[in-house]
């Protein structure tokens, strides 16, 4: 039988190769021409405890990945603990013979065979690739050329491997029946890569960041790249170097941005309030993990809601949107970029680990995407006021040198010219014209995709950020429940949402301990019927949460 | 030029900031008369406190930065832009207390910026408390019984961060003090001046800086010669002013950005982008 949707397991110790073998078999099930969604689920450490990767890929959208598996491989004992009782029914469990001994499953002496190749304890992770594509039926030439591409380094060793698991396994090759197509239905993408792509392709000319998880592949990915886009990528000694920096970039006219998960954030509030004071435009990338505090740092959790829509001392507007998947963060975050540099005002991109760590097949076109030019001013030069006071709130920029005016900007209270001021007529028109770039921000939402809706049904799952993905991957078995995308939180969309929920029931799901997300929908007017949370750090397992979506428009 | 702004100036009647606005003012005059600057490649940044209010009495592009960070802000502009000058204003408690990693990192960045940092040894628009620089046994509102810490040595901090020009002011010694402001804003690379300037009104040391200072270019010092900045920065009993340090090295943004100005690219490569995806 033709086998569409399959999930595979692997699980090591870290230090064997688990994340990569997740890779590649990503990579093997991509060029099948399937759709792939790839976890990867690793503890805060260097070496010893637990990896695993979950592949789970289809030949149509996989929008999350699955936690039972058709194939599970186990690199070392712990992974047969942990994992056995996720196998499906007629399932397939391949273990290291060499350190367990079970039944029913295929024992592979992989310790042995490494050591009789003289190789690395990494090939472990090559050893469950190679029986993957085993079960699946893969041919081995075929195998040969993904490893070729991907294992460069010790590439004879490793095909020596797969030969020695495909000559053990020859009784169960093909055991999987999958459905391939010719064409691979896109990319593999990451979605802090999506993200950093996406910015790079509005322009960003500085990226600014201190490592913490799970933003810290942003900061990796665009520093490799930097040569590459013409970027300026710099690691500085602090949040608050990073984020003072990079106001002081973008006032000098470079299109910047930061990152950071939500303690390192924390750290950035000071000067995130100066970038609506000073009305530098700044985008921030905030990849949040469950807390409070350091919390559970390389796991998934929407916690940071609250602390992202109301961060900074004083009033002053701000932008906050949260894209899904790699396809609408690479959008977003192009988006992102544009609008902060329309309006002069911060905002921030918010993402889990969910989205930002997982592989998925992605489809993006640079070329579409078009870079908005701030206002500039081109009056008379001794005219000029950076904080001139216009209808819409917005003053046109300068950036120096500009000779025959000055630019001044301020953390203080000031004047159209940037000086400082405690006059309260003067407070009162400052005030009031950032304010006024508010309701700008809300004109131009109404032209933009502020809320997205999947699929139909009279009744609607209303959800935020990668959560999304969960979502409409359960939905797939759920009947008469539409996915209903909340992507801006502030400015609140309530007008798109209206129209998107049309009286319908609304059944909120979401990572939270406190419903941060219901509560947000219920203080702009919207009634909720029932409510699904998960606060374990994991994303929704899509069966799972299917069934907690019957229960709760039952 | 006319570095003249119409914002009401609010220091106390013989404030020390008076002789350093004046001195650097004077500065960059002589150096634009010079050839050697242009007035419009400067952007000047403040933190916090009195000194904070330079900004808008000039009239230099600027930007009114946050307390301790704007070596930070303005190292952020020559990441933008490596043609600007760009030159940090920063208190005692401003550059030592709040903001002293980013003073320790633009040293050893070798960050191409100037910081000139009004020591007066006091937080003046606070009231008077004690700053990272106060004697101890200093009297400030927040120790009333007098500090019981030893201050902080601004120069040997420095020196040991890897600053490639160190240098000391006295806003008593106005002559000397642009002289070192034009060399610092001519360095290429971290130029780093610390000014002693009396506070008028929480902690005059007018008179005592006047008694007590000497000017190390009369007595023969080599600044090329680190162990000898090094024992000067150490000395106590008479107070040397002057540069201590300077030496040439690569900046950050010499090999950060090689030709790259940020600032004024517009567009990535258009095909970078397509092509770093199709990789994948």
């Amino acid at each position: 039988m033709v086998q569409d949707l399959l999930t595979v397991i692997v699980g090591g110790e870290a230090g064997h190769g688990v994340k990569k073998s997740g890779n590649v078999i990503s990579i093997l099930m991509n060029e099948l021409g399937r759709y792939v969604f790839e976890m990867d689920d690793y503890p805060s450490l260097i070496r010893g405890g637990h990896n695993f990767s979950v592949v789970s890929s289809s030949t149509s959208p996989v929008y999350s990945h699955y936690m039972s598996a058709d194939i599970i491989v186990c690199l070392d004992k712990r992974s047969v603990d942990m994992h056995k009782d996720r196998l499906k029914d007629g399932g397939s469990l391949v273990y290291n013979a060499d350190t367990v001994t079970l039944d029913p499953g295929t024992g592979l002496p992989m310790k042995t065979w490494i050591k009789d190749i003289k190789g690395i304890p990494l090939m472990a992770g090559t050893i469950g690739v190679a029986a993957v594509s085993a079960l699946c039926g893969v041919e081995f030439s075929f195998l040969e050329r993904i490893f070729k591409a991907n294992y460069p380094r010790g590439l004879e060793a490793n095909v020596e491997l797969a030969r020695m698991v495909y000559e053990r396994m020859k009784d169960d090759e093909g055991k999987f029946e999958l459905a391939t197509a010719e064409t691979r239905p896109g990319h593999l993408l990451a979605g802090n890569e999506a993200i950093a792509l996406g910015a790079a392709a509005a322009g960003l000319d500085v990226y600014i960041a201190y490592p913490m998880t799970p933003a810290s592949s942003v900061l990796h990915y665009l520093a490799d790249l930097s040569k590459k886009l013409g970027m300026a990528v710099v690691h500085p000694e602090t949040e608050i170097a990073v984020i003072n920096m990079a106001l002081g970039s973008a006032y000098a006219g470079a299109r910047t941005a930061v990152g950071s998960s939500g303690g390192g954030f924390a750290l950035m509030h000071e000067a995130f309030s100066l970038a609506g004071m000073s009305e530098t435009p700044l985008m921030v990338i905030l990849a949040s993990r469950p807390g409070p505090s350091t919390g559970v740092p390389t796991y998934t959790c929407q916690g940071d809601l609250d602390f992202a829509l109301n961060v900074g001392h004083g009033e002053f507007p701000r932008i906050v949107l949260s894209p899904s998947g790699t396809n609408q963060a690479f959008e977003k975050a192009a988006e992102l970029l544009n609008l902060v540099w329309k309006f002069q005002v911060p905002g921030i991109l918010l993402t889990e680990k969910h989205l930002g760590e997982s592989w998925m097949t992605t489809s993006i076109d640079p070329e579409s995407v078009e870079i908005t030019e701030p206002s500039l001013y081109d009056g008379p030069l001794e005219q000029y006021g950076r904080y001139e006071k216009t209808d819409s709130g917005i003053s046109p920029m300068l950036f120096p040198p500009v000779k025959g005016t000055v630019v001044k900007a301020s953390s203080y209270e000031h004047d159209q010219k940037g000086i400082t001021t405690e006059e309260a007529e003067k407070v009162v028109e400052m005030q009031e014209k950032r304010y006024r770039k508010e309701k700008a921000i809300r004109e131009e939402m109404r032209n933009l995709l502020t809320v997205a809706t999947y699929g139909e049904g009279s009744k609607s799952l209303v959800t935020y950020g990668s959560t999304t993905l969960s979502a409409l991957e359960a939905v797939k078995n759920v009947d008469d429940v539409r996915v209903v995308q909340v992507i801006f939180l502030r400015p609140f969309p309530d007008w798109a949402l209206q129209e998107a929920l049309s009286g319908s029931d609304v059944i909120v799901a979401e990572l939270s301990i406190s419903g941060q997300f219901e509560n947000l929908l219920r203080s702009k007017g919207f009634d909720v019927s029932a409510h699904i949370r998960q606060y374990d750090g994991r994303a929704f397992d899509p069966p799972e949460l299917a069934a907690r979506i019957r229960e709760a428009t039952q | 030029m006319n570095l003249e702004t119409y914002a009401e100036n609010t220091w106390c009647k013989g404030c020390g900031n008076f002789g350093l606005l004046n001195s650097f003012k004077d500065a960059v005059n002589e150096l634009v008369e010079e050839g050697a600057l242009k007035a419009e490649n400067m952007v000047i940044s403040s933190g916090i406190g009195c000194h904070g209010k330079t900004v808008d009495y000039l009239n230099l592009n600027s930007f009114y930065s946050l307390h301790g960070r704007a070596i930070s802000c303005v190292s952020g502009m020559k990441i933008a832009n490596p043609n600007l000058t760009v030159v940090a204003f920063q208190g005692d408690g401003d550059a030592f207390g709040e903001g002293i990693a980013h003073v320790i990192f633009s040293a050893k960045r070798n960050m191409d910026a100037m910081l000139l940092v009004h020591d007066n040894m006091v937080y003046g628009l606070t009231t008077g408390q004690f700053t990272p620089t106060s004697d101890k046994g200093f009297k400030g509102k927040s120790t009333p019984r007098g500090s019981i810490e030893e201050p902080m040595n601004p120069l040997a901090l420095v020196l040991a961060s890897g600053g490639t020009f160190v240098a000391r002011g006295f806003v008593g010694k106005r002559k000397h003090l642009v002289g070192l402001f034009k060399k610092a804003l001519l360095h290429k690379g971290f130029s780093f001046v610390n000014v002693l300037q009396p506070c008028v009104t929480f902690n005059n040391t007018y008179s005592h800086f006047r008694e007590n200072t000497y000017i190390l270019e009369d007595e023969g010092h080599d600044p090329a010669d680190f162990q000898a900045a090094w024992d000067k920065a150490l000395e106590t009993e008479r107070i040397p002013i002057g540069l201590f340090y300077q030496v040439e090295k690569p900046t950050f943004t010499d090999l950060l950005l090689e030709d790259l100005v940020p600032a004024e690219r517009r567009k990535p490569p258009s095909t970078a982008i397509s092509e770093i995806i199709s990789e994948r």
